[in-house]
């Protein structure tokens, strides 16, 4: 049996090894800052997101830090709360497709045969439209509302995921190691879940990360055609409110775009961490060069 | 290299014919009327609506239907659009030269500056240089495209007044050849800029990584050994190898490059396809927003294609391993 507190020791050492790498580090911090900034919201920020705070269209001043919007809220506090939607996004939309994206890629590496073929050609399939265009698609034909988005996020870019986890299972499967589990006639749950997926997970990880920043981009980009749930105020929706106000409020563009930028750094920044920290000798190549 | 062309055709249609089964899938998940799913939500003449149903066959079995859906698409036949009171190819192919101009300016500038940022990135012997377009490339890398172009758009064109925000100029115009692009130019310069950004900051950190791996190989000691001098390895034997994984990812990028103009076209009213997408989507149009998607399968598709011809120029293996 799985040790009960197993998963959370690897975790553990996982965000220690991390935390060793210089981007790692910053990533992690910026990461945990957004995270708790944005789940803080109620108590962080100084109105509510659909509080008039005061005259529209103020610059930044000392009581609106980030002025106010075309509305009449103060944008700093409609960025925190936005930022709860985004990474909300960022997160769900990753986690679906790394269990879309992992089952098929899993399947494809490890059954090989016709199964691969017919699997990876789907994935090929989804891999030749822009993941823009396929979101955008869903969205236009079935409409805009946040669970809908976060699912045309996930099918978009889960080819993605699905590549990393096939070209680990295909390596995988021919390492001793599960020879010998399957010489041992483990089922094949067990060699697949026990024995190849804890070896497979280091570069699966780093793409989770990245997924999640593609999907903050994403979905900033579906906020700004307008596209986004209207109910849920989102950094996107901002922007594609200060496009008519570029002449005259640029606080309205600008801050959201900060935040998207902050966001998305700070993960790619932890995916390189993760990428350093599963990958020692990556490490040790760029010590060797830097020398 | 005929032969070549015409396995990689092979592998081409099969991808169209998929795209559009997806298509066909997607509008089957729309609730309520199938001739409204097809059309979108307008009000349908009865006229109207039996030409629909006549050309998809919407009486028949699913699988009848998927067959005349992806038989009349492949045709050619997009429909026609109620809303431009246009046949949706022809609104395509009035838009498509204009986001042509647009996607392939701005990748091509933006592919070139990423080759030499990346190249220079790579070898240079200064650390805080090294350093500093690291730290350009990851916040570049962050940077939401359309809000490159409207930072872009603040500064330069509402700041400091130097450019014209939007649109591509006057539509009717007298001048042809270099004037007519004179005209224009003003107007692309920002937009091809925004794209060069977003682009270039990809390329140039694809390239920076495969520089590095290309230094350490044999070959490199060998040619240093042999006494060349440092330009000489980089002009003769790095960058060539280094180009690869940048030609891999050209197909790929491209199909990036042209979802990217539905949001770059946005931002700076740029009259092209992603526009005629946008349009679309608010009017609730949708053929034409099925034929957009399928202008872009077919560009990646086609761009897919030249990368493997050019792999099969660049790469001598590829040529000898037929």
């Amino acid at each position: 049996m799985l040790h009960p507190m197993l998963p959370l020791r690897v975790l553990l050492s996982t965000l220690r090894g991390v935390a060793r790498t210089q981007s790692g580090r910053v990533g992690l911090v910026i990461v945990l800052l957004m995270v708790t900034l944005a789940t803080a919201a109620p108590w962080v920020a100084p109105n509510g997101p659909l509080d008039l705070a005061g005259a529209a269209l103020q610059s930044p001043s000392r009581i609106h830090p980030m002025g106010t919007d075309n509305v009449g809220h103060d944008l700093l506090s409609v960025v925190l709360y936005g930022g709860r939607a985004s990474l909300a996004i960022g997160f769900f939309a990753a986690l679906i497709a790394f269990l879309i994206g992992g089952t098929i890629g899993a399947l494809a590496g490890y059954l090989r045969g016709p199964v691969e073929l017919v699997l990876m050609r789907i994935a090929e399939l989804f891999q030749t439209l822009p993941v823009v265009i396929v979101v955008l698609f869903i969205v236009a034909v079935l409409g805009a509302s946040f669970w809908l988005l976060i699912g045309a996020v996930a099918l978009a870019i889960w080819p993605l995921e699905a590549r990393i986890v096939y070209g680990q299972f295909v390596t995988m499967s021919d390492r001793p190691f599960v020879t010998a589990a399957r010489a041992a006639d483990l089922s094949t749950a067990h060699i697949v879940l026990r024995e190849i997926l804890p070896n497979a997970l280091p570069p699966v990880i780093v793409q989770v990360a990245l997924d999640a920043s593609l999907a903050i981009l994403i979905s900033a980009g579906l906020g700004f055609l307008g596209l986004s749930d209207p109910s849920v105020p989102s950094w996107g929706e901002l922007l594609n409110r200060g496009q008519t106000y570029l002449d005259s409020a640029w606080w309205m563009s600008v801050f959201p775009g900060v935040a998207i930028c902050i966001a998305v750094l700070g993960l790619n920044l932890l995916a390189d961490g993760l990428n350093e920290a599963g990958n020692p000798r990556a490490l040790a190549t760029t010590a060797r060069l830097q020398a | 290299m005929l032969r070549y062309t015409a396995i990689r055709l092979g592998y081409a249609m099969p991808l169209l014919f998929g795209v559009i089964v997806v298509i066909f899938c997607v509008l089957q998940l729309v609730p309520g009327d199938p001739v409204q799913a097809i059309v979108g939500e307008f009000p349908v003449p009865p006229a109207f609506r039996a030409a629909i149903e006549a050309r998809y066959h919407l009486s028949d079995p699913l699988w009848l239907r998927l067959y005349h859906y992806v038989a009349t698409l492949l045709h050619g036949d997009l429909g026609f659009s109620f809303h431009l009171q246009q046949s949706v190819l022809s609104a395509i192919m009035e838009r498509a030269p204009r986001t042509l101009l647009l996607a392939i300016t701005g990748y091509a500038v933006g592919i070139l500056a990423g080759i030499l940022v990346g190249i220079h990135a790579a070898i240079t012997n200064h650390r805080a240089v090294d350093r500093a377009w690291t730290c350009a490339v990851l916040v570049g890398y962050a940077m939401p495209s359309f809000w490159v172009g409207q930072l872009l758009v603040i500064v330069f064109a509402m700041h400091l007044g130097w450019l014209p925000t939007q649109g591509m100029g006057p539509l009717i115009s007298r001048a042809n050849g270099f004037a007519w692009f004179a005209e224009r130019a003003p107007y692309l310069i920002m937009p091809v800029t925004t794209y060069a950004i977003y682009e270039g900051t990809r390329v140039a950190r694809l390239i920076k990584a495969s520089v590095t791996d290309t230094l350490n190989q044999g070959y490199i000691v060998t040619a240093r050994q042999k006494g060349l001098t440092r330009a000489e390895i980089i002009r003769g034997h790095v960058i060539r190898n280094s180009i690869l994984p940048v030609v891999t990812a050209l197909g790929y990028s491209f199909g990036t490059a042209m979802g990217g103009a539905v949001l770059i076209e946005t931002v700076f009213s740029w009259p092209g396809v992603g526009l005629l997408m946008i349009d679309a989507i608010r009017m609730r149009d949708n053929q034409v927003i099925v034929g957009v998607v399928l202008f872009v399968a077919v560009c990646v598709i086609l761009m897919n294609l030249i990368v493997d011809l050019l792999y099969f120029w660049l790469d001598p293996r590829i040529r000898l391993a037929r």
